[in-house]
């Protein structure tokens, strides 16, 4: 009997030790399925914010506007504010189609229309076409058209669609880049070529989509091609005759980055002799990218030029040991020789593919107590940076999304700590890290309001998984070495766009957007901002508050740059191209297939329900108030 | 001698039978003289257009098709290079990028083995590079058998069910057999020029 | 005849106790403490299976005898408890050895040494990268391991594809190298010389043809050769040579090969900007000589079939051209 009641008991005991493990296994496997668990945010309400930051934009780079658009960022200090007030809060429900234009290509539309006096420019993705829109007769029909004739080849080593992102106006002239490496001058009224100049080659892997910058007789541009192993460069060219006046190259020595004696970098990671060569292992600086395929800001007063570079290639960091000098960093740069003035390397050894050629937006601002003279650049790596545009001491770096992938930034020695959690390693997926490789935001700008003080950013909100392998390297081919695949970050939103105090360095009000917000972002003096989705709607919300005043479904995604502008009419107009693509939409505009997670280097997956939602197009649409 | 043996010998015979099949036959050289990437280069290749004016003439396979396809040599061999030569940074694991899907049933100059390894061999003028010089004609066929397997077209146990990379798609051994449908360039957008 | 035999069995025995692969003439710290502790290990297990093989002859004999006795019993039992203890000596002697010994290399291997060397095993092939700690002043080269004397060296081992393992009998032990993993192993190179290395795991049709030519030098001419390794590749010298530039440049060689100052960027196969001063072809199939480098250029799949340098399919002339060019990259 007792031996029988001892089986029990101890069978008892048994099952009681068995159900207590596997309740605790269960407990850790659902904890760990949670995975890491954001910061609880509270959304600011949807107030209206009053009053101002009391950050100004400098008079001589954000001169008064005159109604014209005629750089894709506005003026130099890249505000992207159009002063009328005709459009204004109280009235924007009303706002209408005035006329519309096909380009006749349906492509990523990411340009900004150029307006000077009554002629429209737009410039479309491959083949690159300009077309000028006279404004002054109804319906805006073509004045001429230009067409550069690009290689077709030149769409097989352009990363990220075939886009194009506007084109620059200085003296009568247009200035824009083809995809096959060519920057071309062009008469402003008969569309005539004036200069046509070869800048690179497509072989090598180059492209070029960037918006010129033109200044003081200079038209700067760069070229694209940080996936392909291609070495960047910043080059100026004469206005007049096209030829090359300096050419800043993002690696190499000394002499081809145009470092010398005026060159007085503020951290001293940044210091030193030859780093575009020794911060690299042998030769890799050959193909080390660094491209400079965004914005560049100009401040006339201390003729400096402000720019980014892109990603150091490969994408696989373990091939390039070192900080890979002067990739993802921000440069200062004499205008008249392309001198190096200061330089201050946002992200040393990229690791995620963490450009840093967003837009710098110059302001005149308080900080801690004292007037500044900073430029405000929402960083790809997740940070909104407030750097001195004198001497490039970073003032504040401060995250605005939820970012794992960095610990913060230091600011005494400049430098930002990674994660050493989500590093890339070789042969393992590392999963979560935040912001992915489109970053916390690409390179569609953000735009500033004097009325409020407040920088408006359309962003994204996704992390990522990345798996890293050894990238071989054939000229002309991606030089990449990663497998990624992104997904929606915490909250299942795939896109924002956050008003940004950049005094206070903190958000005043958030949109979450389902798709990543891949649009431009314009503001204007009647209170509001525009922006577009990549489903379609274009949208005008209220700056003080985020409400959304009104919107209006173009026919396909946008990714474009709006403008707003004073027609030969006097009237107020808001035009942007329609048309979806680029990066994030390279699944509608190049058809591809979305069972694929890796397809267009990671979209396929979370750009999933994107060709549900809208088809490819190319049109541009200008509103205005009934008149 | 007894059933029991007699079966036993018969069971032995077809194993030994089997054991000659040569699905995994491993050449590792290819032709030994040299060879051109494809049997028709003097004439160009096979054609691109499906069109042709009057009565068509039916070209016969090249005999490298079934050869490659039917192997899962090739095909391994192929998503090795595939990875190398960096077509995945371009076309991804089949999803496509820079370049179009492979793993869809839309074929823009032709999915055939002898098309694809001439679109490889040849380059395309939207952007395909041209890898004659680059590439063995060897290299090309095991590549145009990977490439083929992204749809699932040879053979369930030929095709690679392994992705060697973080995973990305439904392997092919999963999916079922995209169409073949031939489409023209035409009918691809973007092409104004 | 027996002694013939016997002569003939301790050369046999001996045969692999000498050469460049030998485990038993240590040329490293490591490899001397492994070949003592199996020195030590030998000795003691001999010694016990000497005396159990005696007490089974022994015992076979003495069978025979008549039955045993009380005494016998005793001395049995004396015998079978000393028997015992002499085990447990003998057993935790070796242990303590053991540890000895491994606490000795791991004493060897400092947290930082100045030199890094990370070898990536491919199929079948050594990927091998020399790093000081500055960047700039990497040297990459492939199937050979260059050691200077007295230096203590950390290895770090990756692989590209499936598992290999290191194993260099004269400097050490084997460690493997798994996907997706780094690991570590320190040496501290004691001899000049010249020795073998061989991959340890089997990885594929030509696991036999992966073999690591392992030099150890002096500190001096370990610099120089670092010195060497930085500079780009030397130029093509004569007409001949210049078309194997060219053919090289322009065709299949250069998706894969990488020879530095040149276009040739590759990294899919091993180095070549200095590949003509190596000790072997194809990591140990062939010596490093004329006829061998023209039967690689002409054949590599004759010379070691499955591997990934394909059948390119040169003409006589084209060949000699090449082959001239690669001599030339010492």
């Amino acid at each position: 009997m007792s031996s029988e009641r001892s089986w029990r008991v101890s069978h008892a005991v048994l099952a009681v030790v068995a159900i207590a493990i596997v309740a605790i296994g269960l407990i850790f496997l659902f904890t760990r399925l949670w995975g890491p668990r954001p910061p609880h945010t509270t959304e600011p309400p949807l107030r209206a914010y009053s009053g101002s930051t009391g950050a100004i934009a400098p008079r001589s780079a954000a001169p008064a506007d005159d109604g014209q658009w005629t750089m894709a960022a506005k003026n130099y200090a890249s505000t992207r504010f159009a002063a009328a007030n005709e459009i204004n809060t109280g009235n924007v429900g009303k706002l209408q189609v005035a006329f519309t234009f096909s380009t006749g290509i349906a492509k990523g539309q990411e340009a900004a229309p150029l307006v000077v006096g009554g002629t429209m420019y737009i410039v479309t993705p491959f083949p690159n076409i300009v077309y000028a829109l006279d404004l002054t007769r109804p319906g805006a029909p073509a004045k001429w058209s230009y067409r550069p004739k690009p290689l077709s080849a030149a769409q097989g080593v352009a990363c990220c669609d075939v886009v194009n992102r506007g084109a620059a106006y200085a003296d009568g002239r247009i200035f824009f880049n083809t995809l096959d490496n060519r920057t071309i001058a062009l008469d402003a009224n008969t569309g005539k070529e004036i200069w046509d100049t070869q800048l690179g080659s497509i072989e090598q892997g180059a492209t070029m989509t960037m918006a010129p910058l033109v200044a003081d007789g200079k038209v700067l541009v760069g070229n694209s091609g940080g996936e392909m192993g291609v070495r960047g460069w910043l080059v100026a060219l004469d206005a007049g005759s096209g030829k090359v006046a300096w050419k800043a190259y993002t690696t190499g020595p000394d002499k081809d980055v145009l470092i010398g004696a005026g060159y007085h970098p503020f951290y001293a990671m940044d210091r030193g002799h030859d780093l575009g060569v020794s911060s690299w292992p042998p030769e890799a600086w050959k193909q080390g990218g660094g491209n400079v395929w965004g914005w560049i800001s100009y401040d006339p007063e201390r003729r400096l030029v402000y720019y980014g570079t892109g990603n150091p290639g490969p994408w696989n960091s373990e091939q390039r040991p070192g900080d890979n000098k002067f990739t993802t960093g921000v440069f200062a740069r004499d205008i008249d020789t392309g001198a190096a003035r200061w330089f201050y390397q946002t992200t040393p050894h990229d690791l995620w593919d963490h450009d840093d050629i967003n837009e710098q937006i110059l302001l005149d601002m308080p900080v801690a107590g004292r007037m500044r003279q900073v430029m405000v650049r929402p960083g790809r790596n997740g940070y909104v940076y407030v750097i001195d545009r004198g001497t490039g001491q970073v003032l504040s770096a401060t995250p605005y999304g939820y970012v794992t992938a960095y610990k913060g930034v230091d600011l005494k020695t400049g430098r930002i700590i990674s994660n050493p959690a989500m590093e890339p390693k070789e042969g393992r997926v590392i999963r979560g890290i935040c912001p992915a490789a489109p970053g916390m935001k690409d390179w569609n700008p953000s735009a500033f309001s004097p009325l409020t003080g407040l920088v408006y950013i359309p962003h994204n909100n996704l992390c990522m998984d990345w798996g890293s392998f050894e990238a071989n390297y054939i000229a002309g081919t991606p030089y990449v070495g990663a497998d990624v695949k992104y997904y929606a970050g915490p909250g299942g939103n795939r896109g924002a766009v956050t008003a940004w105090d950049p005094v206070h360095a903190r958000p005043v009000w958030e949109i979450k957007e389902d798709l990543p917000v891949w649009s431009g972002a314009l503001t204007t003096g009647g209170g509001l901002m525009f922006y577009g989705t990549m489903d379609g709607w274009f949208k005008a919300v209220d700056q003080r508050s985020g409400k959304l005043l009104w919107q209006f479904k173009t026919g396909s995604g946008i990714i474009g740059q709006p403008i707003s502008y004073r027609g030969p009419d006097e009237h107020q107009y808001v035009a942007i191209l329609s048309g979806v693509g680029g990066w994030s939409g390279a699944v509608v505009s190049n058809d591809l297939d979305t069972r694929d997670a890796t397809a267009a280097v990671g979209w396929g997956g979370v750009m999933a329900d994107l060709p549900k939602k809208t088809t490819a197009g190319g049109t541009l649409y200008v509103f205005a108030l009934p008149h | 001698m007894s059933s029991r043996c007699r079966t036993s010998l018969l069971v032995l015979a077809a194993l030994a039978l089997l054991a000659g099949c040569d699905r995994e036959e491993r050449r590792s050289r290819g032709n030994p003289l040299g060879e051109a990437a494809l049997g028709e280069a003097a004439l160009g290749g096979p054609r691109v257009s499906t069109l042709q004016p009057g009565v068509p003439i039916a070209s016969p396979p090249d005999a490298r098709a079934a050869d490659f396809e039917e192997n899962a040599y090739a095909v391994s061999q192929g998503q090795q290079l595939f990875r190398q030569m960096n077509c995945s940074g371009c076309h991804a694991h089949g999803g496509g990028g820079m370049g179009p899907a492979l793993m869809d049933d839309r074929w823009r100059y032709g999915g055939t083995m002898e098309q694809i390894v001439a679109s490889i061999d040849q380059g395309r003028p939207n952007g395909m590079p041209s890898w004659r010089g680059k590439l063995t004609p060897q290299q090309m066929w095991q590549l145009a058998a990977y490439v083929r397997s992204l749809s699932a077209q040879p053979r369930q146990d030929v095709l690679s069910g392994r992705a060697e990379s973080e995973s990305a798609t439904e392997p092919p051994t999963l999916r079922s057999r995209e169409p073949m449908v031939p489409s023209s360039a035409a009918g691809v957008k973007g092409t104004t020029q | 005849m027996t002694r013939a035999l016997r002569g003939l069995g301790l050369a046999a025995l001996l045969g692999g106790c000498h050469g460049i692969q030998s485990m038993t003439e240590g040329a490293g710290f490591q490899g001397e403490q492994f070949s003592g502790l199996f020195t030590l290990f030998l000795a003691v297990t001999g010694f016990f299976y000497i005396l159990v093989i005696l007490g089974l002859i022994g015992g076979l004999v003495l069978r025979r005898r008549a039955d045993r006795d009380e005494a016998g019993e005793k001395t049995a039992r004396i015998g079978l408890v000393g028997w015992l203890g002499a085990v447990l000596v003998g057993l935790t002697g070796l242990t303590v050895a053991s540890y000895v010994m491994d606490r000795n290399v791991a004493a060897a291997s400092p947290a930082r040494p100045p030199l890094e060397v990370q070898i990536t095993g491919n199929q079948w092939w050594w990927d091998v990268t020399y790093k000081n700690g500055v960047p700039g002043q990497e040297v990459r080269t492939a199937n050979e391991l260059h050691l200077p004397v007295g230096v203590p060296v950390r290895l770090t081992l990756k692989t590209n594809d499936v598992i290999h393992s290191f194993w260099v009998p004269a400097l050490g032990g084997k460690q493997d190298m798994i996907p997706g993993r780094t690991n570590a192993l320190t040496v501290l190179p004691t001899r000049i010389g010249s020795y073998r290395g061989q991959c340890a795991e089997y990885c594929g049709a030509q696991h036999a043809h992966m073999a690591l030519d392992v030099t150890i030098e002096p500190l001096a001419a370990f610099r120089k050769w670092w010195a060497a390794g930085l500079a780009p590749a030397a130029p093509p010298a004569t007409p001949l040579a210049q078309a194997g530039y060219r053919f090289v440049m322009t065709q299949q060689c250069a998706s894969c090969h990488n020879i530095s100052g040149t276009p040739a960027s590759g990294r899919f196969g091993p180095d070549l900007t200095h590949v003509a001063s190596r000790r072997s072809i194809g990591a140990g199939t062939f010596p490093m000589t004329p006829g061998h480098l023209f039967a690689w250029v002409a054949d590599p799949q004759g010379a070691k079939p499955g591997n990934h340098m394909p059948y390119i399919g040169l003409n006589a002339d084209q060949l000699h051209a090449v082959v001239a060019y690669l001599e030339g990259l010492k």
